[in-house]
């Protein structure tokens, strides 16, 4: 392989880190609010992106899909949104502050559960998911020379990750919501002493980090091709590794590791090959946690 | 009884010892989800030592079993850095890490006319040591229970001596402990190397009563479900974990089987509703007081 | 121990009730199905369980079984889900074994079926074997070469080795300006795994390709750009993949974003199923997939209907089914199963017999030749996507 190949790896890699990086997030802000590790999130986030194919279903006939690919990334926004608040009321909601075994327990059983009802809705059929230009055009190709091209579509993925980061971060550095999530993250106790209803605080962020795993849902659908169950687990773990590289609880930690990630794994696909890739990215974790425990950005944790 | 149900009591043995296995890390507060790493790691040694080398299955048990502790006593010095997620995160990765090792993992010999070792991809096949040596079912399953009766005995025996005070003493408090001159490091290591040694031992069983593995089997699937068992049962005590393993292999999984298809979904919904309504297990302190109060027996005997 | 005992009593009752609840009437030829309906093959037991219920719904319309005393009998079908994990297929075939089920058929999945097939006795009547003595027919799972482990395990599944040969023997022949395969084979499932090393790459050079290379990606890979890149880079006139129907989506739509040309595509036999459609019709159009049911003839047909009745639907894999259905029909009538209570291990023992003694036996679209192993020679055809179908390209036979 030539440096150009090792380039074309890496800038394919970074544009599909973007959606590690949603779901680093996710689980990263949960993490900062609750203190707790939510399994479930990235089956929720595919959750609103088959419920975004049903619903389109609903509204078209035959080959076509009902909705423009866009008007789905936001169906499967608002659907995984409405599943991370159910997945909130059954698993963290009445489950004991103190013993987070169970509230792990319990999200393992919500992702078998939903894993289950998409397995159950689709026959665990691999299903077809409109690339995010479909309809204006098709398959697009950058072509810089032979060697190095960008695919089009996977560019418009990233920069709408790229928005949705950025309006994360405004919401949550701009607004009263924000201001209320960042307070319970930082001093639990202190923000109640405020005024602060905990409990609503921790619904809503699920609820922004549900939005923000349904575009990652409906990206990744649309960036493969096919929606398939096949995909909740690994996409769990790397959402999970990106967490912990980009520091707990760190939002530009997490998109910087997704990122890193994306695009190193590509790296070592091209030098390694394929069996060995993610034996790669394990050790870039452990060379993490064993250098820089607290990740990228993260803060020193002493206690929790 | 019949064949089915000796393979049954096979199946919740091998699973008992799973879950014994995350038990012990369980106590002292850790998470481990790195259990079926330390599976496959006894698998697919002590399968080398009966089928290439032709040993015993004890030896080959056991040897296997210490191939997964020496891991897991090497894993468990790094952990000590890190807690909580980061800590679940760690340990996914490690199991998936050691998965992957197997996956890449090719070394056959020739014996006889065919040729036989683990193959990367394609598997371990043919790891037929009870059936060729005159193992019926009922032999395994009362095998598979010797070797469970003498690690739950052990753990019973642990967790009321002073060693058991210690483990559950990190798991509450970390620093209350140290203050009171526990030393973490001994501790925390040390179960990760009796966790690491119980699972490779039902590794060993698990390669042999299947007769084939591959990679697959040991996915973070097996690694969920070895935390589930103690975490389900409850960690008041080991019965927990034996009560949860016959709880889901045979109330969920067999008798459930009926239902057909409404059993998948109910698999999870029931792991909600246990953890919501009895969060700290089936079997849990407080379950086990009441129990006792109603049964009417002011103190349990040694059962 | 006190604990433990009393679990294994309640373990034993539990199984007593499930059990009973299947009582009826003596003369009832019992057969088992098994195999994955939860998971992302869920849609093999879907389909295996539907087409053998059509296929019993026909048999028993038609006057039932005639047994070893000459009464007829009614064939009774129950399925049993093993979620495609190996523990479970074992435990699910031990309970088939201690209940009423002469024989059973399944599994779905080659990763259940190798370790099954190990646990039962390898050589039928070896008293030093304590495997398990249960006559098991597949119908599904394909990977090459399993029913050799065991003289109790028959199956009815396409011989991909011979497939292979003669479609690339086809291929060369219609398109002799045609020189050269690339493959991409989905490295971590066993199957396609097989299919690709053992089948694909020895099968395209006998018949005079030069096999340029291979790429590599596993079953729940996302990214596939790295790997059609060097596809492309390798300018071959064949494009063979081995690999299930989402990875093979997942690349074929990679391979049109990239533009990669090719003149031909080649395709995994399990594929040549509706989940390939679903998943990408348009561009899948054009591959060629070698398979052993299509419903060409009445016979392939009537299964297919009967499948759709049932919720179903008959492909490559569960067509074989109902043909197991019809050849057991045929063996318990010939070796005179009695499908009495006392009579259950005997009518076993018949059945495995029967059936290792079958040279040949009828199939939906031709005969089928079995071998000594255990194994069939089926008839296959050449089936290419056209739209929302596979549409019959060529018949070898003709």
């Amino acid at each position: 392989m030539e440096f150009v190949d090792y380039l074309q790896a890496v800038t394919d890699g970074v544009m599909q880190g973007a959606y590690y990086a949603l779901i680093g997030i996710g689980f990263t802000l949960i993490f900062g609010v609750m203190n707790k590790i939510n399994l479930a999130y990235a089956a929720a986030a595919f959750g609103g992106a088959y419920a975004s194919l049903g619903i389109a279903a609903l509204i078209g006939s035959g080959d076509d899909f009902g909705l423009p690919p866009l008007l789905m990334f936001l169906a499967s926004a608002v659907a995984a949104g409405l599943f991370a608040w159910i997945v909130y009321t059954i698993c963290f909601r009445f489950t004991p502050d103190h013993y987070e075994l169970a509230t792990l327990m319990a999200t393992v059983g919500a992702f078998f559960l939903i894993e289950e009802i998409a397995v159950h809705a689709t026959d665990g059929e691999p299903m077809d998911f409109p690339e995010v230009l479909q309809g204006i055009i098709e398959d697009p190709m950058i072509e810089f020379s032979d060697a190095f091209a960008i695919r089009g579509d996977l560019l418009t993925i990233f920069l709408l990750a790229l928005i949705a980061m950025a309006v994360l971060l405004l919401l949550l550095y701009r607004t009263k919501l924000g201001l209320a999530t960042r307070a319970v993250a930082q001093q639990r106790t202190a923000a109640q002493l405020c005024g602060i209803s905990v409990d609503r605080t921790n619904a809503s962020t699920f609820i922004i980090a549900g939005v923000l795993g349904g575009l990652a849902g409906a990206m990744i659908g649309a960036a493969v091709g096919v929606l398939s169950p096949l995909l909740f687990v690994p996409l769990t773990v790397k959402g999970l590794i990106v967490t912990v590289i980009g520091g707990l609880g760190s939002i530009p930690g997490a998109i910087v590791a997704g990122l890193l990630v994306g695009g190193l794994e590509n790296v070592f696909l091209a030098l390694r090959g394929i069996t060995e890739r993610d034996m790669y990215v394990m050790l870039l974790l452990f060379l993490f946690l064993a250098f820089r425990p607290q990740g990228l950005f993260g803060k020193k944790v002493l206690r929790d | 009884m019949d064949d089915f149900t000796w393979g049954m009591v096979q199946i919740v043995g091998v699973h008992t010892i799973l879950g014994l296995s995350a038990y012990v890390i369980l106590l002292t507060g850790q998470v481990s989800m790195a259990q079926a790493g330390f599976v496959a790691i006894g698998a697919y040694v002590a399968g080398m030592l009966t089928v290439l080398a032709e040993w015993h299955i004890i030896p080959a048990m056991v040897t296997g079993g210490l191939a997964a502790s020496v891991l897991a006593c090497i894993v468990g010095f790094p952990a000590l850095r890190i807690r909580g997620l980061m800590l679940v995160v760690a340990t996914i990765a490690f199991g998936e890490f050691v998965r992957l090792f197997w996956f890449n993992f090719d070394y056959r010999i020739a014996k006889g006319d065919i040729v036989v070792g683990p193959e990367g991809g394609e598997g371990f096949k043919q790891i037929r040591f009870f059936p060729e040596n005159g193992w019926t079912t009922q032999d395994v399953a009362v095998f598979v229970w010797v070797v469970a009766a003498i690690i739950l005995a052990t753990l019973w025996w642990m967790d009321r001596s002073r060693a058991g005070k210690v483990l559950r003493a990190v798991g509450e408090d970390e620093m209350a402990a140290q203050s009171v001159g526990i030393n973490l490091t001994v501790v925390k290591v040390a179960a990760f190397t009796a966790g690491g040694f119980i699972a490779g031992i039902a590794g060993a069983i698990y390669a042999h009563y299947t007769t084939h593995i591959e990679h697959l089997n040991f996915d973070i699937l097996m690694a969920t479900f070895a935390i589930a068992y103690p975490i389900l049962g409850g960690l008041a005590n080991v019965w927990g974990t034996l009560f949860a393993a016959f709880f889901i292999q045979v109330i969920v999984i067999e008798v459930l089987r009926d239902l057909g298809d409404v059993r998948n979904l109910m698999f999870g919904a029931l792991i909600i509703l246990v953890m919501n309504f009895l969060p700290h297990g089936l079997f849990s302190a407080k379950v086990v007081r009441k129990l006792k109060e109603w049964m009417g027996i002011g103190k349990m005997s040694d059962a | 121990m006190k604990h433990q005992i009393m679990f294994v009593a309640a373990a034993a009752l539990a199984f007593a009730g499930t059990q009973s609840a299947a009582v009826s009437a003596d003369r009832e030829v019992h057969v088992a199905g098994f195999g994955a309906k939860s998971g992302v093959v869920r849609s093999f037991g879907v389909n295996t369980e539907a087409v053998m219920r059509a296929a019993a719904e026909k048999i028993n319309n038609e006057g039932g079984i005639k047994l070893g005393d000459g009464t007829k009998g009614k064939v009774v079908v129950t399925f049993y889900d093993d979620r495609c994990k190996a523990e479970e297929g074992i435990s699910v075939v031990r309970r088939i074994a201690s209940g009423k089920a002469v024989v059973a058929i399944g599994p779905t999945c080659s990763n259940v079926a190798e370790p099954l097939f190990g646990v039962l006795q390898k050589r039928a009547g070896d008293a030093s074997d304590t495997g398990l003595q249960f006559p098991i027919f597949t119908d599904t799972a394909i990977k090459g070469g399993l029913a050799k482990i065991s003289e109790w395990a028959f199956r009815n599944v396409p011989n991909e080795s011979q497939m292979y040969q003669s479609l690339f023997k086809w291929v060369k022949k219609e398109n002799p300006g045609f020189k050269s395969v690339f493959g991409g084979v989905e490295e971590d499932f066993a199957h396609s795994r097989f299919t690709w090393y053992k089948v694909m790459e020895t099968r395209a050079q006998e018949a005079g390709f030069k096999v340029l290379g291979r790429v590599k990606w596993l079953l729940n890979d996302t990214n596939f750009t790295t790997q059609v890149r060097q596809m492309k880079k390798a300018k071959a006139d064949v494009i063979a993949i081995s690999s299930h129907p989402f990875t093979l989506c997942g690349v074929l739509k990679e391979m049109k974003r990239q533009r990669v040309k090719y003149k031909q595509l080649i395709g995994l036999t399990s594929s040549s199923s509706l989940e390939t459609l679903r998943g990408c019709s348009k561009q899948a159009k054009g591959i060629i997939i070698p398979t052993s049911f299509a419903p060409v003839t009445a016979a392939a047909k009537e299964a297919a209907a009967g499948a759709a009745k049932f919720n179903g639907s008959a492909d490559l894999h569960s067509a074989a089914a109902w043909e197991n259905m019809f050849i057991l029909k045929g063996v318990i009538e010939k070796t005179g199963v009695m499908a009495k209570g006392d009579t259950v291990q005997a009518d076993r023992r018949k059945i495995r017999d029967g059936l290792a003694a079958l040279k040949s036996t009828g199939g939906l679209i031709g005969g089928i030749q079995r071998t000594k192993e255990g194994e069939a020679v089926k008839p296959y055809v050449y089936v290419h996507a056209q739209g929302k179908e596979w549409k019959i390209l060529h018949d070898p036979r003709k």
